[in-house]
C-alpha cells in the first residue's frame, strides 16, 4: 500500500561541522515539502479508492485514513533514512504537513468508489 | 437510521460517473485555456531590475551571518544608504509609479481574462447539472452526519425524512469542486488553475507595487542584527592547513 515511489528527495546539506547552526537551502526545502504534499495527495486518493472498495463506513474509514497517513509518515521518514534533520527543519513537516488537505480528496474518492460498488 | 433507499443503477451510469468525469475534464480544459489566454507581455525593464535588486538584498539578509561584520556593513551601505543606495527610492517617484500601475490597461485586462476563465466554466457546469440532474439523490456518503449538513448535502431536495448521508446530484457537484483540487495538482503539475486564481485575488487586492516592496526590503535590511557565525573559522582553517603542511 505504501506507494512512495515518487519520493525523490534531494539533500539539504546541513553538515557544516563544528558549529550547530541550522543551514538550509530554502529551495531544496521547498522541493522536499512539495514532494511530501504530492505523495500525501496521491496516497489519500488511492486510499480513498481502496476504502471505498473495501466498503468501509463511518468511523472505520477515517481510522483507515489515519492509518494511511501514519504509514506515509513512516515511509517518508524511512526514505529520509530517519535523519530527518538533513532534509527538513523539524519533525512536524513529515508528520503533520498536508494532513488535512488530503482529507477532502480522500472523502471524495471514498464516496465515489463506495457508491459505485456498494450502493447501487 | 431510516431504511435504506434503493437507487437505480442507471443513476450511477448516467449521473454519478459522467458528472465526475466531466468535472475532471473541465478542470483540465480550463487549465489549458487559461494557459493559452495568458498574454506574454514584455516585462518592463525597470520593474525587472527592481525585482532583481530585491532578490539580491534578500540573499544578503539571509546569509548575513556568514560574512564578516565589515563586509556586511559595506554591503548594507551599498544597498540602503540614503543618497544612492540601490534600495533607496526617491520621494517623488513613489506616487507616479503607483498611478502608472493602476492605469495600465493590460494588467486589468489580464486579470479579467483570468477571472472569466474561472467563472464561465463553473457557471456553465452548474447550469448543466441543475438542468439535467436536479431533484434526485445521486450518491450516499459512507459516514453519518448531523442534521446541520442537510442543506449542504441535499441541496435541491426538500424532504426532511431522507437520511442526511444521501447526497443530491447538485451537492455531489460541489463535493467534486472542492475534492478534486488535490487530483488537479497531481495531474496538472503545480501551477494549476485554482492556485493561480487564488494568487490573483491576493495580488489584485492591494495592487502590486514594486517601489513599496523596495522600501520594505530596505527597512528589514536596516534592522538586521549582524552576528558573525563562524568566529573560530580562521583558527580551524589554520589547523587544517597546518596538518597539510606538516
Amino acid at each position: 500500500m505504501a506507494v512512495n515511489g515518487e519520493l525523490g528527495a534531494d539533500e539539504n546539506k546541513s553538515s557544516d561541522a563544528s558549529n550547530d547552526l541550522p543551514i538550509f537551502n530554502a529551495e531544496n526545502l521547498q522541493t522536499n515539502m512539495k514532494v511530501i504534499y504530492y505523495s500525501r495527495t496521491f496516497l489519500s486518493i488511492i486510499g480513498g479508492v481502496v476504502a471505498g472498495i473495501l466498503g468501509l463506513t463511518g468511523l472505520m474509514g477515517f481510522i483507515f485514513y489515519f492509518l494511511i497517513m501514519a504509514i506515509t509518515s513512516i515511509g517518508l521518514a524511512a526514505k529520509a533514512k530517519f535523519s530527518v534533520h538533513s532534509y527538513f527543519d523539524c519533525w512536524n513537516r513529515i508528520i503533520l504537513d498536508g494532513f488535512l488537505s488530503g482529507l477532502m480528496s480522500f472523502v471524495l474518492f471514498w464516496t465515489f468508489a463506495y457508491d459505485i460498488i456498494h450502493i447501487f | 437510521m431510516a431504511e435504506d433507499l434503493v437507487l437505480d443503477g442507471a443513476i450511477r451510469d448516467w449521473v454519478l460517473i459522467p458528472l465526475s468525469v466531466v468535472m475532471v475534464l473541465i478542470g483540465v480544459l480550463r487549465y489549458f485555456v487559461s494557459k493559452l489566454m495568458r498574454s506574454s507581455q514584455l516585462p518592463d525593464a525597470k520593474i525587472l531590475k527592481e525585482g532583481q535588486v530585491i532578490i539580491r538584498a534578500r540573499n544578503l539578509r539571509a546569509a548575513a551571518n556568514f560574512i564578516p561584520a565589515k563586509s556586511f556593513r559595506a554591503r548594507r551601505a551599498y544597498y540602503s544608504n540614503e543618497e544612492n543606495g540601490l534600495l533607496h527610492v526617491p520621494k517623488g517617484q513613489t506616487q507616479n509609479a503607483q498611478a502608472q500601475m493602476f492605469s495600465d490597461p493590460n494588467m486589468a485586462m489580464d486579470m479579467m481574462k483570468k477571472n472569466l476563465s474561472m467563472i464561465i466554466p463553473q457557471t456553465l457546469t452548474f447550469a448543466w447539472v441543475n438542468f439535467f440532474f436536479s431533484g434526485f439523490v445521486a450518491a450516499k456518503i459512507p459516514f453519518p452526519l448531523t442534521q446541520r449538513f442537510r442543506s449542504m448535502l441535499q441541496n435541491g431536495i426538500d424532504l426532511s425524512t431522507v437520511d442526511v448521508s444521501y447526497v443530491s446530484s447538485r451537492s455531489w457537484y460541489f463535493l467534486n469542486l472542492f475534492g478534486l483540487r488535490g487530483l488537479f495538482s497531481l495531474i496538472l503539475g503545480e501551477e494549476n488553475a485554482t492556485d493561480d486564481t487564488a494568487r490573483m485575488m491576493q495580488m489584485g487586492g492591494f495592487g502590486f507595487d514594486p517601489t513599496k516592496s523596495l522600501s520594505a526590503e530596505k527597512d528589514s535590511l536596516d534592522i538586521v542584527q549582524h552576528e558573525w557565525a563562524l568566529p573560530k573559522f580562521e583558527q580551524r582553517a589554520e589547523a587544517v592547513l597546518k596538518k597539510f603542511v606538516s
